[in-house]
């Protein structure tokens, strides 16, 4: 447990800190997501913000799930460069991904070998 | 063999969804770079080269000048709030704006960095949202301390005094419900997060099918062992999956029986939230203060009670409470 309550940040913080060490998805998906939308005076483009969040959304929710269609456009796009820092683990995720996927391919492939192999062996043929 | 067709097919279709699904955000993600780009180049037909990046931007329109109202946040208006912090703009002090019994938190920024034109430029520049994000959220933490508030979302933004009267007096019922709702109350966060092999360490101890096919697999030897252990691997996954589900069922239950209200959101991206291991539930809870050093303790016990499994809790706050403001995320009107 210890260490895993509010990195940096206690219920008594310290009023007029910067919350540096508070993770930044937190922040997003509290600021830009949810409290009360009230009309301003400065309008911003309802469909900007919808811009914006829909660019967070891959970002914030489901990075992993586009890096496995293939997607990585944010990481050539500068706007989006300060994502990508401390791209080792980054880097070594996605290897273990590419890796688990090959191994899963194999698997599938061994799987209809083992099938046509099966026919004429003991090999038990899988339960369906 | 028809069903080795059919089961090829039903591997084959969700290949074939991913790739459409690919397709889909290939095109949308054209129309985001586009729209970053500020839709000032006209679109070049598909087939050409790509034409060369002009060496000189197209001049901006002239800055907007003068100055406009930021706003952090609702609170009533006998509350304490905060005057020392900075606000999102470099040096600018906090103001209070009063109408009636509403309050509400401002500060001053150049309309030369806030106004429409080069806000929404702004937003999409990734450093600049998350400097002013950090210090929007540092405000209301600050103002957090001494009051009720109602955060607002990014962005809201009045042109003088009177526009931010303006808002308190049309929005005041709406405030003061939110207000009420909220007051004695706090925003925490629990996150749970698991380690992958730990999870399907418990699997293995737990499932019978495992013990059944390790003891099958030590009878065998070369491509028969391989298959059984493929087939054990998928088997652990399975269960490890469904105890995923349970325990994460489980601490959410817990939890949002002794609440007074929960939200559930998105599991993060851990190039943003740098989390390690499996971000199973990502949620949050208003809990009354008084029951605050409860909660510290029913998350520790959660945690105990399912450490064979791996599992971590964090809990962070109190937030602002962003996720329990009545009609959250969308407009009032």
């Amino acid at each position: 447990m210890e260490g895993s309550y509010m990195q940096g940040r206690g219920s008594g913080g310290l009023p007029g800190r910067p919350s540096e060490n508070v993770n930044l998805a937190d922040i997003l998906e509290r600021v830009l997501d949810k409290g009360i939308v009230i009309a301003g005076d400065i309008q911003i483009n309802l469909l900007d913000i919808e811009l914006l969040t829909i660019k967070l959304r891959l970002l914030i929710a489901s990075v992993d799930r586009a890096r496995e269609m293939g997607i990585n456009w944010w990481e050539s796009d500068p706007s989006l460069q300060s994502m990508d820092k401390g791209d080792d683990d980054n880097g070594r995720d996605r290897l273990e991904r590419e890796n688990r996927d090959l191994r899963e391919r194999l698997e599938r492939l061994e799987q209809r070998l083992g099938l046509e192999e099966g026919q004429g062996s003991e090999e038990p043929s899988r339960a369906r | 063999m028809r069903d080795d067709v059919g089961e090829w097919a039903s591997k084959r279709a969700p290949e074939l969804v991913a790739r459409a699904e690919a397709e889909a955000v290939e095109e949308l993600k054209r129309a985001l770079l586009e729209a970053a780009a500020g839709k000032r180049r006209p679109e070049p037909a598909r087939t050409a080269p790509p034409a060369p990046e002009p060496a000189v931007a197209q001049p901006p329109a002239a800055e907007p000048e003068g100055e406009g109202l930021w706003a952090y946040c609702v609170a009533r208006a006998g509350d304490p709030l905060p005057e020392k912090l900075n606000g999102v703009h470099d040096g600018a002090a906090l103001e209070r704006i009063e109408d009636g019994d509403l309050t509400v938190l401002v500060s001053r920024v150049p309309l030369a960095e806030f106004a429409e034109e080069p806000l929404r430029r702004n937003l999409n520049d990734f450093d600049w949202l998350e400097r002013v994000a950090r210090r929007h959220e540092a405000v209301l933490e600050g103002a957090l301390q001494g009051a009720t508030i109602v955060p607002l979302r990014l962005c809201t933004i009045y042109a003088d005094e009177q526009g931010a009267a303006r808002m308190l007096d049309e929005e005041r019922s709406a405030l003061l419900t939110a207000l009420e709702a909220l007051a004695g109350r706090e925003e925490w966060g629990v996150k749970l997060l698991v380690d992958r092999d730990a999870l399907e360490s418990a699997a293995r101890a737990r499932s019978t099918e495992a013990a059944a096919l390790e003891e099958e697999m030590d009878a065998r030897t070369g491509g028969g062992a391989y298959m059984l252990k493929r087939r054990l691997d998928r088997h652990l996954r399975e269960v490890a999956d469904s105890l995923a589900d349970e325990l994460a069922d489980d601490v959410h239950a817990r939890l949002q029986d002794w609440a007074s209200d929960a939200v559930l959101n998105r599991p993060q991206n851990r190039d943003l939230s740098r989390h390690e291991g499996e971000m199973l539930l990502n949620a949050a809870y208003l809990v009354e203060t008084a029951k605050v050093e409860r909660l510290h303790e029913l998350v520790a016990e959660l945690e105990t009670r399912h450490g064979e499994l791996g599992a971590r809790l964090e809990l962070t706050g109190p937030w602002p409470p962003y996720n329990f403001v009545p009609g959250s995320g969308r407009a009032l009107a």
